[in-house]
């Protein structure tokens, strides 16, 4: 509970993503290119020519891997991928009914939902400005459906504190709905009473009084605040004579709103990458791997485990074990096109510069953890009323809790009872997994009186501890962006790099894709030149 | 071994207490330790494990390791800003917690080095432009 009001005051609860994202990106994108390259974001590159002959070994069979295989096999290249697991996707998993994971210095987990539902415990939602994710997910006829990612309905549960919003649950939409009404009353009022004669011509303050008006739902006549039916009803309005016209809700006070800045829950806008229309694929984010590999799936080596880089000026042979046991081997190509994690790169013999190396070591990889929790009972739905969304809550390492945006009204549903990062991620996985249960449960009993009783089984992740991951995505500094990502974007000799890690993008699988589009287009280029 | 390093720690803290006690009192040696060795079984063991073993391929052994024994300024370092699979914990540790921390790595498990102290790691912090602490968990990403 250290530093609660800090924490809020410092938007908490609110989707953080770099909001860099937009310009950088586009930046990133188009300087990348060059050498006449068309650059294009939203599709794969124009490449003419043909790579008949040519050898391309990808390592790693993830999104970035695959969507390269793709590109460069329909140019003619040869790909070979070489995939540590015994399957493809990476990191984009779902898990499902009899799907396994061991971490590191974990206990053996296997999935036992019911059949049909699932956690996207990897990847999980696509912003419609993903235009690349979007490409394949058209290209390959991958059914999606909306993502609930903003609910206003949901509860925001501000846990521990005196105030008196603080230990109990409020709709989000009270909040919006009272914050900005308490807040465009004050500003009315300013300007009515020529406080801000300054700032303002008369005709501005006709205007503005206008806008804030409508934005708050005040009383024309006396610019008060007074709640309005946006924030809810205590009786719903219906039918006859009870409840007839329902009965009104009285709005949050506005010091109770400003003491437990519980207001910062909501920006004017989402950040670049958490704005609806938020997608995902229909039966889980494993149908994007899954429509991969239908593509690809041939050329993939499974089971098969990189152990050492070597290069020359004429090609790159690539050593593996095999993960079973079975006789490793050498393979050789051309190019290599190498999607590995840096985190396990870094531990993997190549022959790369020490100046590479170094660059590759420098950059951290983040904890991040999930919990699923399949619920008997859609009792988020059933008692509350609350169809997908997160509810916000800022007890350490729950960050949210994310209800399920499919299989409206069915019996059961599987929720995120957990969303934790960095250092809460690194506490909760040393847990074992029935205590990080306990965790999720007691949280979000607090919150849904249910939660507990209809909970039946759970699978939980830890990124960082997860065989060839070591960490979720690319945790980049200022100073890493500066010194080593441009040496790493570069690659070495006949060896480049491409994965979320080298985009603007990480963590997303749009990083994924469009690093692996730019990657292959240099080595087009290279091949053809 | 268990016993000797027992002994060599009690030796350590009572090391400390001797100089403490020009400044202070004899009060916080031990208490440091037993914070030392709680952050870390709650921000590392869940890699390094809760006997510094690590997990072979994955997870360096920090018991009898080179690397920690060499230099506490270095551990601490790696600590700020992170280097592979290593998270940085810059936003989530204090100056106080990584001394703590690492004083307890250098000495727990037979490894033997010297302590480290807050200010030490504050000049660290700051030589390398790692980040302040921020308590803000980073909520709902990706």
């Amino acid at each position: 509970m250290i530093n609660m009001a800090k924490g809020l005051s410092r938007r908490e609860f609110l989707y953080r993503v770099a909001a860099v994202g937009g310009t950088s990106l586009l930046l990133n994108t188009l300087n990348a290119w060059g050498s006449g390259i068309q650059s294009n974001a939203n599709a794969p590159p124009r490449l003419t020519g043909s790579g008949k002959g040519k050898t391309v070994i990808i390592l790693g069979a993830g999104v970035a891997g695959m969507s390269a295989a793709y590109e460069l096999g329909q140019l003619g290249y040869d790909c070979r991928i070489l995939e540590a697991r015994s399957f493809a996707g990476g990191r984009c998993q779902t898990a499902r009914r009899g799907v396994t994971i061991k971490e590191y210095g974990g206990e053996s987990q296997t999935c036992d939902f019911d059949e049909g539902l699932y956690i996207n415990h990897g990847p999980w939602r696509i912003p419609f400005n993903h235009q690349s994710t979007l490409y394949y997910t058209r290209l390959f006829q991958v059914p999606l459906e909306i993502m609930v990612n903003d609910n206003d309905t949901a509860y925001v549960y501000k846990d521990g504190g005196a105030d008196p919003l603080a230990n109990r649950r409020i709709r989000q939409v009270e909040i919006k709905a009272d914050m900005r009404g308490h807040v465009a009353e004050l500003l009315a009022k300013a300007i009515k009473s020529n406080k801000l004669d300054q700032e303002l011509t008369a005709n501005d303050k006709t205007l503005l009084l206008d806008y804030l008006v409508h934005e708050g739902h005040l009383s024309r006549s006396d610019l008060q605040y007074r709640g309005n039916s946006g924030r809810g009803y205590k009786v719903n309005p219906g039918a006859g004579m009870v409840p007839g016209p329902g009965i009104p809700s009285d709005p949050l006070g506005f010091q109770d709103l400003l003491a437990s800045r519980l207001g910062n829950v909501y920006s004017a806008v989402h950040d670049f990458e958490q704005q609806a229309t938020m997608f995902q694929p229909t039966d889980g984010m494993d149908a994007i791997a899954k429509a991969f590999e239908k593509r690809v799936g041939k050329n993939i080596r499974y089971n098969t485990v990189v152990r050492a880089i070597h290069q020359n000026e004429t090609g790159v042979s690539v050593e593996y074990r095999d993960g079973n046991g079975g006789e490793g081997g050498v393979i050789k190509g051309d190019f290599c096109l190498c999607t590995i994690p840096l985190s396990i790169l870094g531990g993997i013999e190549a022959d790369f510069s020490p100046k590479f190396k170094q660059a590759m070591k420098s950059v951290s990889y983040a904890p991040v953890g999930k919990i699923g929790l399949q619920m008997k009972r859609r009792f988020w739905e059933e008692d509350d009323f609350i169809y997908g969304g997160h509810i916000l809550t800022n007890t350490t390492g729950i960050g949210a809790i994310s209800l399920p945006s499919t299989g409206w009204q069915s019996q059961k549903g599987v929720l995120l009872g957990y969303y934790n990062f960095e250092g809460e991620a690194a506490e909760i996985s040393a847990l074992s997994l029935r205590e990080r249960t306990e965790f999720a449960l007691a949280a979000g009993e607090k919150i849904f009186p249910a939660y507990r009783e209809s909970f039946e089984s759970a699978f939980s992740v830890a990124w960082h501890r997860v065989p060839y991951n070591l960490g979720a995505w690319a945790d980049w500094t200022d100073a890493s962006r500066k010194n080593a990502y441009p040496i790493l974007f570069e690659g070495e000799g006949r060896v480049l790099l491409a994965g979320e890690h080298m985009s603007y993008l990480p963590g997303w699988q749009a990083g994924a894709i469009e690093s692996a589009w730019q990657q292959i287009a240099k080595i087009h280029q290279r091949i053809g030149a | 071994m268990q016993y000797v390093s027992e002994i060599k720690c009690r030796r350590l803290a009572a090391a400390r207490c001797f100089l403490g006690a020009l400044f202070l009192s004899c009060l916080p040696a031990s208490a440091e330790e037993i914070n030392g060795k709680a952050l870390f079984l709650k921000n590392c063991s869940a890699c390094h494990q809760v006997d510094g073993q690590g997990i072979p391929d994955a997870f360096p052994a920090l018991a009898g390791n080179a690397f920690v024994h060499a230099s506490a300024n270095d551990v601490a370092s790696l600590l700020l800003t992170g280097r592979s699979g290593m998270p940085n914990f810059s936003k989530r540790l204090s100056d106080q917690d990584i001394a703590a921390i690492v004083s307890y790595i250098r000495n727990a498990w037979g490894n033997r080095g010297t302590d480290i102290a807050s200010a030490q790691v504050a000049t660290l912090r700051a030589e390398l432009h790692a980040d302040m602490v921020d308590a803000t968990p980073q909520n709902n990403r990706h």
